[in-house]
């Protein structure tokens, strides 16, 4: 049984790793094999619900994936990733359900210096965490994004 | 602010190829009083794309869109006939129909409860008869406007504000590249489930031109084409493998010809690339199937890479996966994307994860290539403003080398562009779209010499 400060520790210590792009910390908080899945949206209310038969905005098996698109942000070969947006993370509503199930809420704020301007995406984090060696590592994250009208960029370290 | 003349705009494009010189001024891509006759003339004046049949499958079912700024409903009757209407209350104007796809009978209009049936006919009027209506209202046409053309080709629907030509001169030769799309599956095509929708601060014109742009694809792309060849190099488990790590056709190491462009009259273009038959194409499983029924020539057209543009608001990207998208202008320098992952009926499962893995990775605005692209459209737009240099460069590619006409590779559709490019993999050209201007000058000047 995971309790509510340990869930909350985990999402604390994501989001500012995510915040102060310490990507190979954010990294280190996932399993090897975790699945990383953002859906798209089938319709205004419904989410798509089956990775291999509906799209998704993201989705990823395995930590591979996570690394590879740590790298592409990082390696300056990206137009969009130069210069980095900068995030702030604002999670809440943190409950643990059943076992090993997490919910919350999330806000990110996004300031794009280059267009001078801010956007918040907003909606659920739904994780599955797992117990490994002392600690609790990802095995499973869901991003239900509310606001999936994107404006031009939504990459991982911003949501 | 004044509106333009038609000199004005003719002067925008510098067409003058046998000098072999073509140019746009940046003002085409900045300027408000051309982006309101854009709307008016170009997406308001003639045939733009709504949507695909498959997204209303059954009796009643409707979809939404714009046609410029107009708000725009296609429904199926209750016989299944398919028909486009403007979606608005022959009332008070409000919309009648709210989802972006739905189904009803009977649409009962929120604000006044006038109520349509889904062959746009006014059924009823509330209280129409304590409403003390006069003989000349009571005769007026009070059914949904019905769009002035409609038609489905194969499965892809269009529509006009205004009477205008046949969807198939509208389409012309280019229609061949429709059917190469709808050709894949015995059924037609489907869009997977999940439409993803993004904006970009710029011009909706630099979205036409970069589908057809070979000449950035390594320039804005390197972070993706590194990964795609790291990942084949590993080969680790549930890594997205892409047709771009079995091929060089892009790569300046390859020789010969690698693809090349096709330009067509009413402004439709082509930018393709040969791509062999490999387990990475969600094609391959059924390659033999599709060769016995199409002929191995025309089933390896259906595997190549072809970026296709309908003038003017759709385009079908075939390269790593599979791309619809309906371009929307919101402003000059604020564009839409609606876009969706289209693929073949009734393809096998590991297909169809194959395309959506691939299409996640390379289309999506959380993917990793096509924020390089939209987040250049906005560097140009800014780039724009300068009306020091107000003459673009980037028309000139392949001025030279270009041929009137088919090429060998056409010939084998029995299709026959306006021009032909047959090229290398570095000769990138741009004079493809030189039709997108003149298609783009046709409709200004008819929609301008119709209201003046």
């Amino acid at each position: 049984m995971i309790t509510r400060a340990e869930a909350e520790d985990m999402i604390a210590r994501e989001s500012l790793a995510l915040d102060r792009c310490d990507w190979d910390a954010w990294l280190t908080l996932f399993t090897e094999d975790c699945c990383y899945w953002m859906p798209a949206w089938r319709d205004e209310e419904t989410p798509t619900q089956d990775p291999q038969s509906e799209l998704s905005l993201i989705w990823y098996q395995g930590r591979h994936n996570l690394e590879d698109r740590v790298w592409r942000v990082k390696s300056g070969l990206s137009v969009a990733s130069v210069p980095l947006m900068r995030t702030s993370h604002h999670v809440s509503n943190v409950l643990v359900e059943g076992e090993d199930r997490v919910a919350a809420s999330f806000a990110v704020h996004v300031h794009n210096t280059k267009r001078r301007g801010d956007h918040v995406f907003f909606g659920r984090y739904e994780y599955r965490l797992v117990r490994e060696g002392d600690g609790l590592k990802i095995a499973e994250k869901k991003i239900l994004l509310m606001n999936d009208y994107i404006p031009a960029v939504a990459d991982f370290y911003m949501l | 602010m004044q509106a333009m003349i038609w000199e004005e705009v003719k002067a925008l494009v510098d067409d003058r190829i046998d000098d072999g010189w073509f140019s746009v001024h940046k003002r085409a891509f900045t300027a408000q009083e051309v982006f309101d006759l854009e709307m008016r003339h170009v997406f308001e004046g003639g045939w733009v794309f709504l949507g695909m049949a498959s997204q209303l499958p059954n009796p009643h079912d409707y979809l939404t869109t714009t046609v410029g700024r107009v708000p725009v409903v296609v429904m199926r009757d209750g016989e299944g006939a398919l028909g486009a209407y403007i979606n608005a209350c022959t009332h008070k104007g409000a919309l009648i129909c709210h989802k972006r796809t739905g189904s009803g009978r009977l649409h009962v209009c929120r604000y006044h409860s006038w109520s349509f049936d889904s062959a746009g006919k006014n059924v009823a009027v509330k209280a129409m008869k304590d409403g003390a209506y006069s003989d000349a209202f009571k005769a007026f046409d009070r059914n949904l406007v019905r769009l002035a053309a409609f038609a489905d080709y194969r499965g892809f629907l269009f529509g006009s504000l205004v009477e205008t030509c046949s969807i198939e001169e509208h389409l012309g030769e280019a229609r061949h590249m429709l059917d190469l799309a709808a050709d894949q599956g015995e059924d037609g095509l489907e869009l997977v489930p999940g439409e993803v929708i993004f904006t970009y601060d710029g011009n909706w014109k630099l979205q036409l031109e970069n589908c057809a742009d070979a000449y950035h694809f390594t320039s804005a792309h390197p972070s993706y084409l590194q990964l795609v060849e790291k990942r084949r190099r590993e080969e680790k488990a549930n890594s997205v493998k892409s047709v771009w790590g079995e091929n060089s056709a892009w790569s300046e190491m390859t020789e010969g010809v690698t693809g090349g462009t096709y330009a067509f009259e009413e402004g439709h273009v082509v930018n393709w690339q040969i791509i062999p038959l490999s387990d990475t194409v969600p094609l391959a499983d059924r390659a033999e199937i599709l060769a016995a029924r199409h002929g191995e020539k025309r089933r390896d057209w259906m595997v190549n890479m072809r970026n296709v543009t309908i003038f003017p608001n759709m385009q079908i990207a075939e390269n790593a996966s599979s791309q619809l998208r309906i371009i929307r202008p919101i402003a000059p320098g604020l564009t839409e994307m609606r876009t969706f992952c289209i693929a073949p009926k009734g393809e096998s499962s590991e297909a169809r994860r194959k395309r959506i893995r691939n299409y996640e990775d390379f289309f999506n605005p959380t993917g990793m290539a096509t924020p390089d692209d939209t987040v250049s459209y906005a560097d140009c737009q800014d780039g724009h403003a300068n009306p020091s240099q107000p003459w673009l460069l980037g028309y000139s590619r392949g001025m030279t080398s270009v041929q009137q006409g088919a090429d060998e590779f056409a010939d084998v559709l029995n299709m026959t562009p306006d021009r032909s490019q047959p090229c290398g993999s570095q000769l990138c050209d741009e004079t493809l779209f030189h039709s997108y201007y003149r298609a783009w000058l046709a409709r200004l000047q008819t929609g301008m010499e119709r209201d003046a």
